[in-house]
């Protein structure tokens, strides 16, 4: 999580950075030390860095730190010439280091060799059977090359040690909801919600989930968690605001036949409709404001 | 009397300051000797495993409220169930670290060059003192102090008559041992100070480290935690969000 603080030293710096203040290493520690992903920005400073001789010996032994972040960032830009250089010198100091040995398996997955970076990664694995970032990117070796269920099998594996491991439990979610395994993805989002109860997304994307699944009890529990993502966001959350219209309709839908006993009193839809038109007159293009309140006219929200 | 005692100079010279000196250096080198015997060691994987399920019981239990109560009853099965629950642990089968010690030559020989390097310079520092500066005042402190500190401070005088104020040289090297703490921080980097009393303590809690205590205490304490569904009220709540944005 970045706060609000850090979010705004970066800026200054970045910009800073562009108009050639200086303080591009203090920009690239913060990148680091955030883990944004900035690698476009990370690549071109990093290099210029890494080109002046004068200015790469004043950083000693943190010379090699930019190294590695140049790699990644070059391996993510597409820029494999620079991410094979940077790679390589690191080799040469560090011959025997398996972060060097991580970074050269995913120089080889980047650029597509997959079965060479498998590789890479079992040898490196066999010494350290333990390593975390390694497993993390056995999965996500896997779901590269397009074998999503290989890729849930090693996840799931890893989370049989790594039960904490919340990222980990993120991609596991967003894979099984990309394999319509909603039952699983909610156990996924649940275990994420009991990580980080604070965090509106988890709620959100477990919501959802919910409601994908459908069925009343569903329905009902993932208009809630719409609700709690309300409250988390302050209303600011559109998406939350459209799935507690969604719920409201598929529930009415299923208990359409029966007694209306249970019909609860709150006011929650017609409000959190209000505050759709009330946005969207605001903020959108025009022709959508009178677009979304017919469509919620037809549900019979407003 | 007690301003009777007038003391040596040379004492300062020869006993005060080089007794601190010699203390840092050899701080200072044990810090080094016990950075090259450092030695890695891999985590096991069920005590990596422990550890991780220890922070989920945890979560758990402090989200409960967060998740349906259907999932949080689920959850609570898979940990505390009797047959193979994660925080159980069948009784007569809690390792016993004495006898893993014995059994993991890794660990004696850890525990050995832990000790080489804490005991070692320690017994033969204290026999130097001993030997070389027992049983004389070194130095005096500007104020007075209750007879209490009598064993604190002079260590290896047993005259009741000398004022408490006055420390003994054996006392000198115990208050040096202790106090160079905040020193060796400075010197070595916030985390390296090489931390006797802390350490000392890692030896006494050390060899009971049980991890199915921890485990333990998380299962009693999931065992009676209520789970109580938090989200009902979330609606009202955000009805009252929603009632602030459409005024």
């Amino acid at each position: 999580m970045v706060g609000a603080k850090e979010a705004n030293l970066v800026e200054r710096l970045e910009s800073q950075a562009e108009h050639g203040g200086g303080g591009v290493w203090e920009y690239l520690c913060l990148v680091r030390k955030l883990k944004l992903r900035r690698s476009d920005k990370v690549l071109k400073y990093g290099l210029q860095i890494l080109k002046d001789s004068k200015a790469r010996s004043k950083l000693g032994g943190e010379e090699w730190t930019l190294y590695e972040q140049v790699a990644i960032a070059a391996m993510d830009c597409h820029c494999f010439s620079v991410a094979k250089d940077c790679v390589k010198s690191l080799q040469k100091k560090f011959p025997e280091s398996l972060r060097v040995g991580r970074l050269e398996g995913m120089l080889l997955e980047a650029t597509g060799s997959w079965e060479a970076a498998e590789k890479a990664y079992d040898r490196l694995l066999e010494d350290n059977p333990l390593d975390q970032v390694l497993l993390k990117r056995k999965a996500s070796l896997a779901k590269s090359q397009g074998n999503t269920s290989a890729s849930v099998e090693i996840l799931n594996k890893y989370l049989e040690i790594f039960m904490a491991d919340y990222d980990a439990w993120r991609e596991l979610a967003e894979l099984y909801v990309s394999q319509q395994m909603y039952k699983q993805a909610a156990f996924c989002y649940e275990e994420l919600i009991l990580c980080q109860p604070t965090v509106p997304l988890h709620h959100l994307a477990y919501a959802e989930v919910l409601y994908t699944m459908g069925g009343l009890e569903n329905l009902q529990t993932a208009k809630k968690y719409y609700a709690s993502t309300i409250d988390l966001t302050g209303g600011k959350n559109t998406r939350a605001l459209f799935g507690i219209c969604m719920c409201t309709v598929a529930i009415n839908q299923v208990t359409k036949g029966r007694n209306k006993e249970e019909k609860d009193g709150s006011e929650l839809q017609s409000l959190a409709a209000g505050v759709l038109v009330k946005e969207y007159k605001q903020k959108a293009p025009k022709n959508l404001a009178p677009l979304l309140t017919t469509t919620l006219k037809n549900m019979k929200l407003i | 009397m007690a301003e009777d005692l007038v003391l040596d100079t040379a004492i300062r010279d020869w006993v005060l300051v080089p007794l601190s000196i010699v203390m840092v250096l050899i701080g200072v080198l044990r810090y080094f000797v016990s950075k090259l015997m450092r030695s890695h060691k891999a985590p096991d994987q069920k005590i990596v495993k422990e550890g991780q399920v220890v922070i989920r019981a945890r979560n758990l239990k402090a989200a409960a409220n967060f998740i349906p109560a259907k999932s949080f009853k689920s959850r609570k099965t898979y940990f505390t169930n009797e047959e193979n629950g994660l925080l159980h642990i069948p009784p007569g089968q809690a390792p016993n670290p004495q006898a893993q010690m014995f059994s993991d030559p890794n660990m004696a020989t850890d525990m050995m060059k832990k000790n080489l390097s804490m005991i070692i310079p320690q017994t033969l520092t204290f026999a130097w003192v001993n030997f070389f500066f027992s049983g004389f005042v070194a130095a005096k402190i500007p104020f007075p102090l209750t007879q209490r500190f009598r064993s604190m401070l002079q260590n290896g005088i047993d005259l009741s008559t000398v004022d408490v104020s006055y420390v003994s040289s054996r006392s000198w090297y115990f208050l040096n041992l202790f106090g160079l703490r905040g020193l060796f921080s400075l010197i070595l980097g916030e985390e390296n100070a090489t931390d006797d009393t802390q350490r000392m303590m890692q030896m006494g809690g050390g060899f009971g480290m049980d991890s199915s205590k921890s485990l333990g205490a998380e299962k009693d304490s999931l065992d009676i935690i209520q789970h109580d569904w938090v989200l009902p009220k979330f609606e009202q709540r955000a009805e009252a969000v929603l009632r602030k944005l459409m005024k």
